[in-house]
């Protein structure tokens, strides 16, 4: 009777006084849990010892617990989203890339390595992700973005291609039989003093940030600073210019870190570097005009490379030497890794044509990256299939 | 470095400054046929002379691959040209593809270019249509524009009056001036409110931008640092606009100050522009 009573004069305390049932009364056998809120506290306190009715405390302070829980939650969101869910679409700081280079080495370990191959003028480490399934010094592909630091879109392109690479093999057939007979190795961020620069101070900087003895200006132009035609036309000797070429050849420490690897490595067949914007895919020479002895088959390569990449969206490109479609222009990249016997040499200008020019917005990224992938992977399947 | 700067100064406060009239068309009014090739119903057929001899002088014609820079250079005055005459908040023209072209070598006057393209506003998302063109870059030790021969009358338009009048409507009542920057932002984004604007800019910066091209150069618009709405004076908008203009071929990026005016009647015109001195010196805390 008591008890009943005490279960009446409980449920009309639920309704007054706003108690929480976790467990409904159903028989005498089994205890109630209740939710107190903190304003009815003493009050329900007193009712259940004014009642004799027997009470234990749970749970102190539900809120400290529900706080407690969603820390966790946070913390271990967190942890997933960095491995699972970094925004391809969107530009990244600096330390966000290099970030992400670790989640990606750490989901694809027996794939994917990251190299220090250096540091830049202010001291930035520069990392090349090595794509490799074994073998020592096979024969590999270079590919670089970033050189220039305006140029988002390249960087921002080629994370979303080292993730595609990476999830496509052993998915792939093309892409797992290239990464199972040649190493790729990518460099994302080639100008990473530049990089930072254009999110700290100047969106347009372009080259590197050296200090030039006797000039207030700044910087060289990283892709007129290599050992090919250096200092000819197409370049300025005025380090105020956007084309400085630099006091001389390989002066630049971000250059030189790349020259000295793919030297001391011996074994590259192919080296692309990637840049925005004009949408090009280019070949030697920029530094003169006359034509390589591989001019056939380097045009043959990238008009069905081009192919390849507008058959997403299509995107038109432009194919021929850099001297012809674009400029003369001397001390580039990939003129220098022709003349050391690296035959497939070339030079991407992705999106756009200068409607927004190098502000490509952000929701433009992964269609970059998609078509630029397909005209990529063309020129290594070709590679791969074309051994010298 | 004190001293750099003032000179820095000093040197393009003599030389750049200038007022700019309002384009007059050439002096030879070319007629114009309509084009209309399937649903694409384009006035842009621009007619080009035929190769004459100056006092006995052979003229030198070179047919040009139409997908190297000369050819791309050229076009993109064309396209210039078009902005300064055509554009507005709600039109601007791009040069998509140049077909065929070629040069003639007029001697004394300059070297021609004669080019077939096509050619869509973007802004409106108009039709893509074929056009011919003629860019003369005259020769002499002093830089002068290109001159592009084109006519004013019956040109292919989309029908963005309705648009024109309600952004003019809208912009003359406005409570306080508009006033934006970075257009766009550094991650290509731009504020739909500041679209037009964006189209405002390009369409002016096509007066920098012809009369500052050669044939060593190609320009775009590569941001809108800052508009700012002046008062409306004899019935057109007025803005001041900074923009950043590139150059592909030396990769420069040069800062530009700039008056305009505008009207749904009477198009855009530059009222003044000046380049911005670019300052490498260090800013010196003052006491």
């Amino acid at each position: 009777m008591r008890l009943c009573l005490a279960v009446l004069v409980l449920f009309v305390a639920v309704h007054c006084r706003k108690l929480d049932f976790w467990t409904h009364p159903v028989s005498t056998e089994l205890p109630i849990d209740i939710h107190v809120p903190y304003s009815s506290l003493h009050v329900t306190k007193d009712f259940l010892q004014d009642n004799k009715i027997p009470f234990s405390v749970m749970i102190n302070n539900l809120q400290d617990l529900l706080d407690e829980e969603q820390e966790d939650l946070q913390i271990n969101n967190i942890k997933e989203c960095n491995a699972k869910s970094f925004d391809f679409g969107a530009y990244h700081t600096l330390e966000a890339i290099y970030s992400w280079m670790d989640t990606l080495v750490s989901d694809y370990p027996n794939l994917v390595s990251k190299m220090l191959i250096g540091t830049s003028y202010e001291n930035r480490p520069m990392y090349v992700l090595k794509f490799s399934t074994g073998g020592t010094k096979r024969p590999a592909i270079w590919v670089d973005a970033g050189i220039h630091s305006r140029e988002w879109v390249s960087s921002a392109s080629t994370v979303w291609m080292a993730n595609k690479m990476a999830t496509d093999y052993g998915v792939d057939s093309s892409v797992t039989s290239l990464l199972d007979q040649m190493d790729v190795y990518l460099m994302i961020v080639n100008n990473p003093d530049g990089y930072v620069y254009t999110h700290t101070n100047d969106r347009m900087w372009r080259k590197t940030r050296s200090k030039n003895p006797g000039s207030v200006c700044r910087g060289v132009d990283p892709n007129r600073n290599w050992d090919a035609g250096f200092s000819g036309p197409g370049a300025s000797n005025n380090p105020c210019s956007e084309s400085y070429h630099g006091p001389h050849a390989h002066s630049e420490i971000e250059v030189k870190n790349v020259v000295d690897l793919v030297r001391s490595h011996g074994n590259f067949k192919a080296f692309i570097s990637i840049h925005a914007y004009s949408q090009l895919l280019m070949y030697p020479y920029g530094y003169v005009c006359t034509s390589i002895p591989h001019q056939a088959e380097l045009d043959s390569v990238g008009r069905s490379a081009v192919q390849a990449l507008s058959s997403l969206y299509g995107t038109s490109y432009k194919v021929g030497s850099i001297c012809k479609i674009i400029y003369q222009a001397s001390g580039g990249s990939i003129d220098w890794s022709y003349d050391i016997g690296i035959k497939y040499s070339f030079a991407f200008e992705l999106r756009d044509t200068g409607r927004y020019g190098f502000l490509l917005p952000a929701s433009q990224i992964i269609p970059t990256a998609s078509e630029t992938w397909l005209g990529l992977k063309y020129i290594m399947e070709y590679v791969r299939d074309h051994p010298y | 470095m004190h001293r750099f700067c003032s000179v820095c100064v000093v040197l393009f406060s003599l030389v750049w400054p200038c007022l700019v009239q309002p384009q007059t068309p050439t002096s030879q009014p070319l007629g114009l046929t309509s084009l209309h090739e399937g649903n694409c119903s384009c006035a842009l057929r621009l007619h080009h002379t035929e190769p004459t001899s100056q006092e006995g002088l052979v003229m030198t014609s070179r047919e040009l691959n139409p997908q190297f820079y000369e050819a791309s250079r050229a076009g993109r005055v064309v396209q210039h040209h078009l902005n300064t005459l055509y554009g507005s908040p709600f039109r601007v023209y791009v040069v998509t593809q140049v077909h065929t072209a070629r040069t003639e070598d007029t001697g004394d006057d300059g070297m021609k270019y004669v080019l077939e393209f096509s050619v869509k506003d973007w802004a409106s998302e108009g039709p893509e249509c074929k056009a011919s063109a003629e860019v003369l870059y005259p020769r002499g030790d002093v830089h002068q524009p290109p001159k592009v021969q084109s006519s004013p009358d019956g040109l292919l338009q989309a029908n963005t009056s309705d648009k024109e009048q309600a952004f003019y409507q809208r912009y003359s009542a406005a409570a306080g001036p508009v006033s934006a920057k970075d257009i766009p932002d550094s991650y290509g984004h731009i504020d739909p409110e500041m679209e037009h604007f964006w189209h405002l800019a390009w369409v002016a910066s096509s007066f920098i931008m012809l009369n500052e091209s050669s044939e060593n150069t190609l320009y775009s618009l590569a941001q809108v640092a800052k508009v700012t709405q002046l008062n409306i004076q004899d019935g057109q908008l007025r803005f001041e606009l900074q923009v950043l203009l590139h150059d592909m071929v030396s990769q420069n990026i040069n800062r530009w100050k700039l008056q305009v005016s505008w009207s749904p009647a009477d198009g855009v015109q530059v009222l003044e522009m000046e380049l911005l001195p670019r300052c490498h010196c260090k800013s010196q805390t003052r006491p």
